[in-house]
């Protein structure tokens, strides 16, 4: 796996994909809690605040995938690991809820609920199984050891 | 590592390409406009969508010497142009004519993304147009013919709408107060600065108009104050006074609630043979092209009518949070449904003896026209039979022909009405900025 990255030279897309990324991610957890919070009390102050986290989370999301195009047509062609096509696969049916989710909280008061409320479920439930199978496969926060090659 | 994300941006262009399938997801209405009006209106079941359906014409004006289309035995003339969205009307006793001219004072505050966005959309009518906050008089010129005087009668308003003469003072609703200022018969500019009467809810000003009507007795003035939302989505706490018809003593400024869950009621006016007090209501959006129909309704004393918790009666609206089976026990079935987003924004009583007999006794609507139906609704002004003091119907299409037929271009759109001492049917339409005024063919 290491040595598929023998180098650290510092990308600017890169950068900005890593300090993007996981933005998104976390502001649909966001509306998720919001969504549950606004389901039982009914206080309008919690949908109207998941209805801007779930916009902004795809709006934040679009500049992460522009750097991906980038990268695609550009970067050199790499191994592909089954964790990260099955990765993939969790993100594209969670920008696709997100961006559905983003309609349903459209609607005015309680017409948001329940679809709203699965819809977050099911976002923040794809990208975070997405993200738990892919830390499986990277390097980094694991203990590396330095192997002499 | 990279070759994922080939896949993912494929995956982005698979979803603007769903983005764009729903927003042309609009539903179309399905129901017979005819059966939604009357008293007994034809309620599909409510939809919830996830891009409402829209569809607004974009408004032009009037082009030259284009007008209205009346109907038969009856002519329109153009009294006044020009104006700065004229929404309403009254006539003073000396035939001078006070034009309000006003639109909403735009300081909801945007707490939505969708607020954003709609915004926008329905601008493109022209009904968004800055109004003058102003009120002008037209005057009759000494020939006859032609445009009538125009004088700007009192400025610096707040989004005013009601406008009511009682004795020699003058009463003007702004969205937050009712003025009262001492009238002069024959001045064109108004010289008294004017006091204060009572204040008017003025939080958040989602519907803003302030409908007003005087009693026969001219001891109270009746004021249409609608609500905060379309459906609660702003916290039922800034709905406090709101779609309600308020009562006002004109002696102290005291008010209290006359009759609530009005969602918003206009064209407040007393029916001339009963004395009895009526509204026009435009009722809740999105939960449907045939969804709910406007009406025309008497208003009884304490009586609610059902908004935020249902509508036309026991139809219960799921969208509001905690529901209240109590309140929608209560609710009283309006009298007479007008048709689906229509926007009924101006009522009249015809006491007139200018026009054909037929419309003596009956009342006049304007319909200000919809902005969230496929096809167009409203646009135009009819009239509603009354038999012993309450409409009977059939409604008949008086004034038509504000919109292109391909329903692209907006020329006009009614909104206020009034009559003159000759029996003529003066119209504020606040696209043309025009005031009409229609009579019976010479």
């Amino acid at each position: 796996m290491k040595a598929d990255y023998p180098s650290a030279r510092f990308s600017l897309p890169s950068a900005i994909f890593t300090l993007l990324d996981p933005i998104p991610f976390g502001m649909f957890v966001g509306t998720l809690i919001f969504d549950i919070i606004y389901a039982k009390t009914g206080e309008i102050l919690w949908v109207k605040g998941a209805a801007w986290l779930v916009s902004m989370g795809l709006v934040f999301a679009i500049l992460p995938q522009i750097i991906n195009l980038f990268m695609v047509f550009v970067g050199k062609t790499r191994v592909r690991t089954r964790g990260q096509v099955i990765n993939f696969w969790l993100n594209v049916v969670a920008i696709i809820a997100a961006l559905v989710n983003a309609f349903v909280h459209s609607r005015d008061a309680y017409a948001t609920m329940p679809d709203g409320l699965w819809l977050s479920i099911l976002t923040v439930l794809a990208m975070a199984i997405g993200r738990i199978i892919l830390s499986g496969e990277r390097i980094i926060y694991k203990d590396v050891t330095h192997v002499q090659a | 590592m990279y070759k994922h994300k080939q896949g993912r941006s494929r995956a982005l262009v698979t979803v603007a390409g769903l983005a764009l399938v729903l927003t042309a997801c609009g539903e179309k209405a399905r129901v017979d406009p005819s059966l939604q009006i009357g008293g007994n209106p034809t309620l599909p079941a409510s939809q919830d969508f996830l891009v409402p359906p829209m569809q607004v014409p974009k408004g032009v004006g009037w082009k030259g010497n284009a007008m209205p289309a009346v109907a038969p035995g009856l002519q329109i003339e153009k009294i006044a142009s020009g104006l700065k969205h004229p929404r309403n009307v009254l006539v003073l006793p000396n035939q001078d004519v006070l034009v309000v001219e006003s639109n909403g004072p735009g300081e909801e505050a945007v707490t939505t993304p969708k607020q954003l966005i709609a915004g926008v959309v329905k601008n493109q009518s022209g009904k968004g147009a800055k109004g003058g906050n102003r009120i002008t008089l037209l005057r009759k010129k000494p020939g006859g013919t032609g445009e009538w005087e125009q004088h700007v009668y009192i400025e610096n308003l707040h989004s005013p709408f009601g406008v009511q003469l009682v004795g020699d003072s003058l009463y003007v609703a702004n969205t937050g107060n009712i003025m009262k200022y001492k009238y002069t018969a024959g001045e064109t500019k108004m010289s008294d600065p004017g006091t204060e009467l009572a204040d008017l809810p003025n939080t958040v000003n989602h519907h803003w108009t302030k409908a007003m009507a005087v009693s026969p007795d001219g001891k109270k003035l009746y004021i249409g104050s609608g609500s905060n939302s379309n459906i609660g989505e702003n916290g039922l706490e800034v709905e406090y006074r709101r779609a309600a018809v308020l009562e006002v003593d004109i002696t102290n400024g005291a008010s209290r609630v006359f009759a609530s869950g009005i969602r918003n009621p206009t064209g407040l006016q007393f029916e001339p043979t009963t004395g009895k007090l009526f509204a026009i209501a435009n009722e809740r959006d999105e939960i449907g092209a045939d969804l709910v129909p406007d009406y025309l309704t008497s208003v009884q004393e304490k009586g609610f009518y059902g908004w935020p918790y249902s509508y036309y009666g026991q139809n219960v609206d799921r969208r509001v949070l905690k529901q209240r089976p109590d309140m929608v026990a209560k609710a009283i079935k309006p009298d007479f449904a007008m048709g689906s987003h229509v926007a009924v924004l101006g009522l009249w009583f015809y006491t007139g003896q200018n026009m054909a007999q037929k419309y003596k006794g009956g009342a006049f609507v304007s319909e200000h026209g919809s902005w969230d139906r496929t096809p167009l609704s409203g646009y135009q002004v009819v009239f509603v039979p009354f038999e012993n003091g309450m409409p009977k119907g059939p409604v008949q299409p008086v004034v038509t022909g504000f919109h292109s037929q391909d329903e692209k271009e907006l020329y006009g759109a009614p909104v206020g009405l009034a009559q003159d001492a000759d029996g003529g049917l003066l119209i504020a339409d606040d696209v043309g900025n025009v005031i009409w005024r229609v009579s019976s063919k010479q």
